[in-house]
């Protein structure tokens, strides 16, 4: 899988020029990159990319946008530090950012086929699985998965990401989407209220052909796992992406380190048996 | 086998070739810190009763700041250029202890993903390895499957036999290429000449069992083990930067001006309470007592159950540096015994 990976050298990224840039939230924004030579980066839904601003550095960013969409990639990316704030504030729509990878995994999607899909995204969590998502509801890909199920939750009103494609997954009669904030700050707002674990009591999936599939803070995995168990799901049904401070993305640095695994290249995707054998990974 | 004799003085000329040649020749210092380029042939010395060099020789292929690329900046284009690869370099005198670290890093280096950078320096590196009459507390080589006169790593390994001469023996095939080329310097010899010499040398007086200090790592991860070494250590990191085996770095953009600069892949360490901090404020790794457990692990167990090698060569380098006297040696022979 050694896509957009230059022959001579593992960190020259390829230049990617901004073609789209949309506010989310305070803090999350919206890009659409596109190589010149108009190349794919032919990557997985659960791949990230290693985005340079040279001068400022390179992170870590997973690709939101599903493969079946072509010709460019998208990202959504909260500003915390050096690169994130420099692409929101200083980069324009005609920039250029360098891109490395695909790397990582991504979801063994292969192995849901036939499966009723789950997905449980808690805040930016929603980025990577948006990739998995319209992977699985992309028209061409629709009829390889059996029943969806969205839950998505934010901390509160102002912090949804994705809202007018949230919208479409509402209005569509072959997915049930379920929105909760911890926090209500809309009075308008007529969903659930409370953390994203209190939303899978309401789902009625069969524990015997769904694939859950989980991204969000750290914390979250716990407390979502724990619920599954009360559902009795399997816990080779649960997938989920892990969080590692990474620099490399090739299995080199160390940052990304849990045990002996590297979390850059034989993860960010592990299911729940394998999660469980790895120590410090949740 | 083959094995040759030089004398001291056709070593001089040797490096004297060398460095007509363009060659960058790299021994220890005379203060025994660090390696260093040497200029004048007839400073050339070696010297198998000094400690290992404070810092290790690794940068000859991994060094401390590498450029990985250059860019210039032109409003909303940039312009990118690959580093230049390295020039011809030969390590003069490496003990058992440096020599055989190449080996085992250039697993990580090129276990899926190949990092040119180490390999095109690995490449045009020749180790002149040299057989070690030193040892001190902190030593222990032949715990880690190596020994003051293993050849591992070396392409010629050298054995004093008086102050004026070397026996040299080819062990590569770079090696021996290379004595070829200056063979009017190398004199044939045999190994009745070194032996004696070689079985003379009585190596460290630490000893553990690699194999149970790995046994008891793997069914003792959740541990109060670490916690008095946690309590200790500064998180200083100088036991990873001197150490001949510690591979972990970071990638860090240095600006000349606004418009160009260059990409580094700058070394790092597992004892600093940033390297595994996540961009939420999360981190896995959240005291130094498990950062500790994490170098202790990584040495001897991660490593070894990914690429079937110990991620040290008891050099003894990380106690002798350690400004709070943490010894890894004893503390794995203390785990050893735990078993
Ligand atoms: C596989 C993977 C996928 C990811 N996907 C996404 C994604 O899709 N979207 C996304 O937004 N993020 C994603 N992340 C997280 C993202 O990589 C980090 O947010 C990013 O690396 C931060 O880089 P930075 O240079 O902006 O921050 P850095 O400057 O490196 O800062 C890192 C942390 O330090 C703090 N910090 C920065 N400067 C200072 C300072 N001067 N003093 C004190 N603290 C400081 C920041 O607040 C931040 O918490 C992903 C991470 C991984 C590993
Ligand atoms: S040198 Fe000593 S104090 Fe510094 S990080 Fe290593 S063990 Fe800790
Ligand atoms: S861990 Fe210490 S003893 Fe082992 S190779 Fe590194 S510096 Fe030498
Ligand atoms: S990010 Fe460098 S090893 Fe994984």
């Amino acid at each position: 899988m050694v896509a957009n990976i230059q022959e001579k050298s593992l960190y020259l990224p390829k230049l990617a020029k901004m073609t789209k840039k949309e506010r989310f939230t305070d803090k999350e924004m919206f890009f659409e990159f596109r190589f010149d030579d108009g190349s794919n980066l032919n990557h997985r839904p659960g791949q990230f990319v290693e985005l340079s601003i040279y001068g400022i550095g390179e992170a870590p960013i997973s690709i939101s946008s599903s493969p079946t969409q072509q010709g460019y990639f998208e990202l959504c990316v909260r500003s915390v530090g050096r690169v994130t704030s420099y692409l929101h504030n200083n980069l324009n729509v005609g920039d250029y950012v360098g891109i490395r990878g695909p790397f990582g995994n991504g979801f063994p999607f292969e192995k849901f086929k036939g499966h009723d899909m789950l997905f449980i995204c808690g805040g930016l969590g929603v980025a990577p699985l948006r990739s998995l998502i319209n992977y699985t509801l992309d028209k061409t890909k629709r009829g390889d998965f059996g029943k969806v199920y969205i839950l998505y939750g934010c901390k509160n009103n102002q912090e949804w990401l994705y809202q007018k494609e949230v919208e479409g997954w509402k209005n569509r009669a072959d997915v049930e989407t379920y929105l909760t904030v911890d926090k209500c700050t809309d009075s308008n707002w007529k969903g659930n209220v409370g953390v994203i674990t209190t939303l899978i009591p309401k789902v009625n999936f069969d524990v015997n052909k769904t694939i859950a599939v989980i991204c969000g803070p750290p914390i979250m995995y716990k407390f979502v796992v724990l619920e599954l168990k009360n559902r009795n799901f399997k816990e080779e049904n649960i997938y989920m992406s892990l969080e590692r401070r990474m620099k490399c993305g090739v299995g080199k640095c160390g940052h990304c380190q849990i045990n002996s695994v590297y979390v850059c290249q034989s993860g960010p995707v592990f299911d729940l048996p394998t999660v469980r054998k790895l120590q410090e990974a949740i | 086998m083959e094995e040759y004799i030089i004398s001291l003085e056709d070593l001089k000329k040797l490096a004297d070739n060398l460095i007509k040649e363009g060659t960058d020749l790299f021994l220890p210092s005379p203060d025994n810190s660090r390696f260093v380029r040497l200029k004048k042939a007839d400073e050339l010395k070696l010297a198998p009763e000094a400690r290992p060099s404070d810092i290790s020789a690794k940068q000859a292929a991994f060094p401390k700041c590498d450029p990985v690329l250059f860019y210039k900046r032109d409003k909303s284009t940039v312009e990118l250029k690959d580093a230049e690869p390295s020039a011809n370099q030969v390590l003069f005198g490496l003990k058992p202890c440096d020599a055989a670290a190449f080996g085992i890093m250039n697993k990580v280096f090129n276990w899926d993903y190949k990092d040119n950078f180490f390999n095109k320096r690995l490449e045009n590196t020749l180790v002149i390895g040299l057989a070690c009459t030193y040892s001190d507390d902190y030593c222990f080589c032949t715990s880690v499957g190596l020994s003051p006169v293993s050849e591992t790593g070396s392409d010629i390994f050298l054995v004093r036999l008086s102050d004026a001469q070397f026996a040299a023996r080819a062990v590569t095939d770079k090696g021996i290429q290379f004595v070829k080329k200056y063979s009017q310097l190398f004199a044939k010899g045999d190994s009745s000449k070194s032996k004696p010499a070689l079985e003379s040398i009585k190596g460290p007086a630490r000893k553990f069992d690699s194999k149970k200090v790995k046994d008891w790592l793997d069914k003792n991860f959740e541990t109060d083990f670490f916690n008095p070494v946690g309590d200790t250590c500064l998180g200083c990191g100088q036991c990873a930067f001197v150490c001949p085996t510690c591979h972990c770095f970071d990638i860090v953009d240095e600006d000349y001006s606004y418009s160009e600069g260059r990409r580094m892949k700058n070394w790092d360490a597992c004892q600093f309470s940033l390297f595994t901090l996540h961009a939420s404020g999360h981190n896995p790794r959240d005291n130094q007592a498990k950062r500790y457990r994490q170098r202790v692990n990584h040495k001897f167990k991660y490593y070894i159950d990914r690429f079937k090698e110990i991620l040290c060569t008891g050099c003894g380098r990380c106690s002798r540096g350690c400004p709070v006297t943490i010894d890894i040696g004893s503390i794995v022979t203390k785990i050893g015994n735990l078993t």
